[in-house]
């Protein structure tokens, strides 16, 4: 028998928990969540599990900014030339670095993550190795990304 | 998720549609992959191009179905990827539920929109608002 509180319990309901500490059993009785993050030493493999999911809400933030993209070019030459006034503004420009950040993010995170889906590359060193290019690769590719851009004049300040 | 549990052959079938739906999404982002390459490869080429040569891209049908299938993909992937975060933070049924169904329909909007301005684009449509 379990001796855990029941829902409607006055002392301790915990059906409108938000804490997230407890989880309602399919049968309607709370059960502890598992020891989360604050109980594991910090290792790289949790940085890259983490940044994956913030890259996943990034990309669906940038997937918005192609649809304005879209949405301008559809729009007619007018349009499309106030879109890339803004693109080729400071800010435009940093949304730009930050979209190819996240567009390196997820091909190296998600890659990483397949690779790991397949049963592959789970002992320690390989782990550790796809999580530390998942998380720190983005941001030198992306710079190259931009310096090429730069180098060849299809952007410029 | 309230309610008796329904059963199929004696396994539950929250049990049964769970593996699919984690393998729609691994299959997802498999196709995403090489996509997201063409995509930065595409992004890289068009940057700096003006509205001609950008239209003149979409005119090219390989470029505007890859883009198409890109998008349709990646939003069936954020709507599966958002319910798998909110079922893990959010734990009232009713909030959990609702945010899910939000967050399909966004995602199901977002796709649609996506398709209709590349169809316009690859077709050479006139500029919107058009026809009126």
């Amino acid at each position: 028998m379990s001796t855990s509180p029941l829902t409607g319990d006055p002392t301790h309901d915990p059906s409108d928990d938000q804490t997230g500490r407890v989880v309602i059993q399919p049968n309607g009785r709370p059960r502890p969540l598992s020891p989360h993050l604050q109980t594991w030493r910090w290792h790289v493999t949790m940085t890259a599990s983490i940044l994956f999911r913030v890259t996943i809400g990034a990309a669906s933030v940038g997937a918005i900014f192609v649809l304005v993209w879209l949405a301008a070019l559809a729009s007619g030459p007018e349009a499309y030339g106030q879109f890339l006034a803004c693109a080729g503004s400071v800010l435009g420009l940093l949304i730009g670095f930050g979209l190819t950040v996240v567009l390196v993010s997820f091909l190296l995170n998600g890659g990483r993550h397949l690779f790991n889906d397949l049963g592959r590359g789970l002992d320690l060193k390989t782990a550790n190795l796809l999580s530390n290019i998942a998380v720190w690769g983005p941001i030198p590719l992306a710079v190259l990304f931009w310096i090429g851009l730069f180098a060849t004049g299809r952007v410029s300040l | 998720m309230s309610g008796a549990a329904k059963f199929k052959n004696g396994v539950k079938i929250s049990e049964r549609h769970g593996a699919r739906e984690w393998l729609t999404e691994k299959i997802a982002l498999a196709i995403l992959m090489p996509l997201g390459v063409w995509g930065a490869i595409s992004a890289y080429s068009l940057t700096g191009a003006g509205y001609e040569a950008t239209a003149a891209w979409f005119g090219n049908a390989l470029n505007a179905v890859l883009l198409a299938v890109a998008a349709v993909v990646f939003f069936l992937f954020a709507s599966l990827a958002w319910k798998v975060i909110i079922e893990d933070y959010i734990h009232k049924p009713g909030t959990r539920t609702a945010l899910v169904w939000l967050t399909n329909l966004i995602c199901l909007v977002l796709a649609a929109a996506s398709v209709f301005f590349i169809v316009r684009l690859a077709l050479g449509s006139a500029p919107l608002p058009a026809g009126v």
